[in-house]
């Protein structure tokens, strides 16, 4: 349902959609288009050298996390929604916590913990010097578990909301039909709860595409790395681009798969009226191994990064803590802010137009505004940095042409290619959060306001906006905090001399100086708490009511 | 009796579907929901379980079907002792299939898959087959392809109690399914679906909330509320 906007107001709105959707094309469009560009060989070195490498780590990674995080998030979904057990509902909200923790801070904690000199070490060594297996965090499985750890609660958040929103009456009916407990769970759970879980592994198998920083600290090479050395070390944008035009063609291949398989299965398990499963009561041993379970990704995730990042920053520390924080926590806070204020800005308009002028031609400008989150941030930077670059250099060639002088960096030196990156990378947030709230809003109330004599953009004004005040408050919060711990994307986009906490962070672990990295990247990680208490909160009420209704 | 019940007693039959003795039942922590109940149903036989909501209908229903287990009394179905002092036969190996309110028909699978899945007992080759001559015994031969959220009310209803028939139970349990379909469609509906029944010598258990459709049953137990304690 739409307002209805006079024809040439529909066509402004459509035209807008469509203007705030280059952001997202013009990369993309541009790494597509670098498969015709000469890399001056730089490329055919790299294929012939490295990228049966990439290929095959980023594809055994993705498998291994998507792996490991189904195996976690299922797992402990399944006990804290399905069971009652002493500790459930702490455990559920404290499984969310890894969420805090960026991979690539886990990867520097995680690590240090286990080198050969780390406090885990000395324990497996012993006094008598013997030598037990010790695992290798700078590995492919390494890195699997670490990227998983820190991953997993997509995968949590994703089957808890399909477990509780599974109708009670389904798993009864299995049950008079003859299964038992694993039938129900193959023929009835798993093919209800897929579409939802797998929403959630999408993500998962998304975010370990995109990740640089932990597997660049792990030493695995993927397309992620790979792309970034070609840019930085090789210094070829081109070559940059066509190793990401590979990337985006796996993608794209992957969400097409994802929009069939969807497409195909279309059935509706909201169980109507019914109520939901009634949770199995353990005891003893049974209750202890449940919530071991639930305690392990906890405490793999959260406690022993975060809790070494603590002892780091209070042992050693960054010297110059007080300066780090002003420096680099007010240019996080600068563009975090500035980042936040756009893209939720920017979603705004982009979901109103779809509200206001409907159809397919606002539709799809909504769905490509989304795609940027599917692609890897250092594909999206070179894909950002080749035609700002080629426009930096027209604008001065203009300029050097009308005064004579040269006007230097006007986007890819500033914090303009930084913000059109974040813009980029994270309207799929904005977008999903205003557009699941503003589709709440009764299309009746534009309708009545249209017949009192609003205007569409007073409709918004009067109507929407003061109704989308928390969800907008909720986008910036989600967006500023994405922000503060992206990685590669400010890496490579950031202005001369403007360092964020997290480039700081990546700078000095990989100068092997975690001590001083620590006191970043414990801002980092208490940065990233935020979201996950304001989201703790929410599910605490429902797990709260759910359980009143138990009782 | 469950607190307050009062019981019509039951019609003679051709053998015993069901038969429950002295059952009580309570969660956890909390007092009985279901208290010293007894009803009898034989085979061909509709009885009427009667009540206002939470006095313990779908307990009882949960119970018989073996969803959950009594803390006493015993349940035969065919004269098998299926619940009882040191015996609990599971759900899935009682000869009781239940219709339930929202008819749980498995989203994910067409009509016929959700048939199929109910003739586990059968040799795979034939599943196919007795599954659409169910489809047409409930008169929905046509809709094997269709997926439940495609069907009406009526239809899902009648689906699932092919896929409940499939089962080939001793007794049948329906828990208010009648009760979300308009009037006229609920009518006939019930008259077909308690002629099936009593053409298959199943005994019904029927849990509703409606007086004229507790009077089409052979007999009835209304089930007060209450919070004291019995």
């Amino acid at each position: 349902m739409t307002a209805p906007v006079g024809r040439g107001r529909g066509l402004a709105w459509r035209t807008l959609a469509w203007i705030l959707t280059l952001s997202t094309l013009l990369p993309i469009g541009v790494v597509l288009a670098s498969i015709a560009g000469d890399s001056e060989g730089v490329f055919a070195h790299i294929a012939e050298t490295r990228l049966a490498t990439y290929a095959t780590n980023t594809v055994l990674l993705t498998l291994g996390v998507a792996a490991v995080t189904l195996a976690l998030g299922v797992s402990t979904a399944w006990l804290v929604t399905m069971c009652r057990f002493r500790g459930r509902w702490l455990l559920s909200i404290l499984l969310l916590l890894p969420m805090a923790v960026p991979a690539y801070i886990a990867a520097y904690s995680v690590t240090d913990l286990l080198q050969p000199a780390g406090p885990l070490r000395a324990i497996a060594i012993g006094e008598d010097g013997v030598r037990w297996w010790w695992p290798r965090a700078r590995s492919l499985p390494g890195a699997t578990i670490i990227l998983a750890l820190c991953l997993y609660p997509y995968v949590y958040l994703a089957a808890r909301a399909a477990f509780i929103a599974l109708p009670a009456s389904l798993l009864d009916a299995a049950k008079t039909l003859g299964f038992g407990s694993i039938g129900t769970f193959a023929r009835v759970v798993v093919p209800v709860s897929a579409p939802t879980i797998g929403a959630g592994l999408l993500l998962v198998m998304m975010e370990t595409v995109s990740d640089f920083g932990a597997v660049d600290y792990c030493a695995v090479d993927t397309f992620a790395t790979g792309v970034y050395r070609a840019w930085a070390t090789l210094g070829s944008p081109i070559a940059a681009a066509q190793l990401g035009s590979v990337v985006l063609g796996a993608v794209g291949v992957v969400l097409l798969i994802v929009a069939v398989v969807r497409g195909r299965r279309r059935f509706d398990a909201s169980g109507g009226r019914s109520q939901r499963p009634r949770p199995v009561e353990l005891r003893g041993v049974r209750a202890l191994l449940a919530a071991f379970v639930c305690a392990v990704p906890v405490l793999g995730g959260f406690v022993l990064p975060a809790g070494w990042l603590a002892v780091l920053a209070i042992d050693q520390g960054d010297q110059r803590a007080t300066e780090l924080l002003v420096d680099h926590g007010l240019a996080t806070v600068f563009l975090s802010a500035l980042a936040a204020v756009l893209v939720v800005g920017l979603g705004l308009v982009l979901v109103e137009a779809k509200r206001m002028a409907g159809g397919w031609a606002t539709r799809v400008p909504v769905r490509i505004g989304q795609l940027g989150y599917a692609v890897p941030g250092t594909v999206l930077a070179v894909g950002l940095l080749i035609p700002l670059a080629w426009l930096d250099h027209r604008l001065n060639d203009v300029w050097g042409w009308l005064t004579g002088e040269r006007l230097g960096l006007v986007l890819t030196g500033t914090i303009v290619a930084v913000l059109v990156g974040y813009q980029t990378r994270f309207m799929a947030v904005g977008v999903g959060l205003l557009r699941a709230s503003l589709d709440r809003v009764p299309p009746r109330l534009d309708e009545a306001a249209t017949t009192l004599g609003c205007s569409s953009l007073r409709i918004i004004g009067r109507i929407h906006l003061p109704m989308l005040l928390p969800p907008i408050c909720a986008a910036m919060l989600l967006v500023f905090v994405d922000a503060a711990k992206e990685l590669p994307m400010t890496l490579m986009l950031r202005p001369f001399g403007m360092d964020t906490l997290a480039v700081r962070v990546y700078q000095l672990a990989s100068d092997e100086r975690l001590g001083e990295a620590s006191t970043g990247a414990l801002a980092i990680v208490l940065v990233g708490l935020i979201p996950v208490i304001v989201l703790s909160r929410s599910m605490g009420v429902r797990t709260r009511s759910a359980l009143e209704v138990e009782r | 009796m469950s607190r307050g019940a009062i019981d019509n007693g039951s019609v003679s039959g051709s053998g015993l579907g069901l038969s429950v003795r002295g059952l009580c039942f309570a969660y956890a922590r909390g007092d009985d929901i279901v208290c010293d109940l007894s009803i009898d149903v034989p085979a061909r036989g509709v009885h009427a379980v009667l009540g206002p909501s939470g006095c313990g209908k779908t307990t009882l229903l949960r119970l018989v079907a073996g969803l959950e287990r009594p803390r006493a009394g015993t349940i035969e179905v065919g004269g098998e002792r299926v619940a009882g002092e040191g015996v609990f036969v599971a759900a899935a190996r009682r000869r009781v299939a239940v219709v339930f309110q929202d008819y749980a028909l498995f989203p994910t699978m067409t009509a016929l898959a959700n048939i199929r899945l109910a003739l586990r007992h059968h040799p795979r080759g034939e599943r196919t087959e007795r599954a659409k001559a169910l489809l047409d015994v409930v008169g929905m031969g046509g809709f094997a392809g269709a997926m439940p959220h495609t069907l009406s009310g009526g239809q899902q209803q009648r689906v699932a109690l092919a896929r409940s028939l499939a089962r080939e139970p001793t007794v049948m349990l329906l828990d208010e399914p009648f009760a979300s379909l308009d009037p006229g469609l609920r009518r006939a509906l019930r008259d077909r679906t308690l002629a099936t029944l009593r053409e298959r010598d199943i005994a019904t258990v029927l849990i509703t909330h409606d007086e004229a459709e507790a009077a089409l049953a052979d007999a009835r137990t209304v089930m007060a509320d209450g919070a004291a304690p019995c």
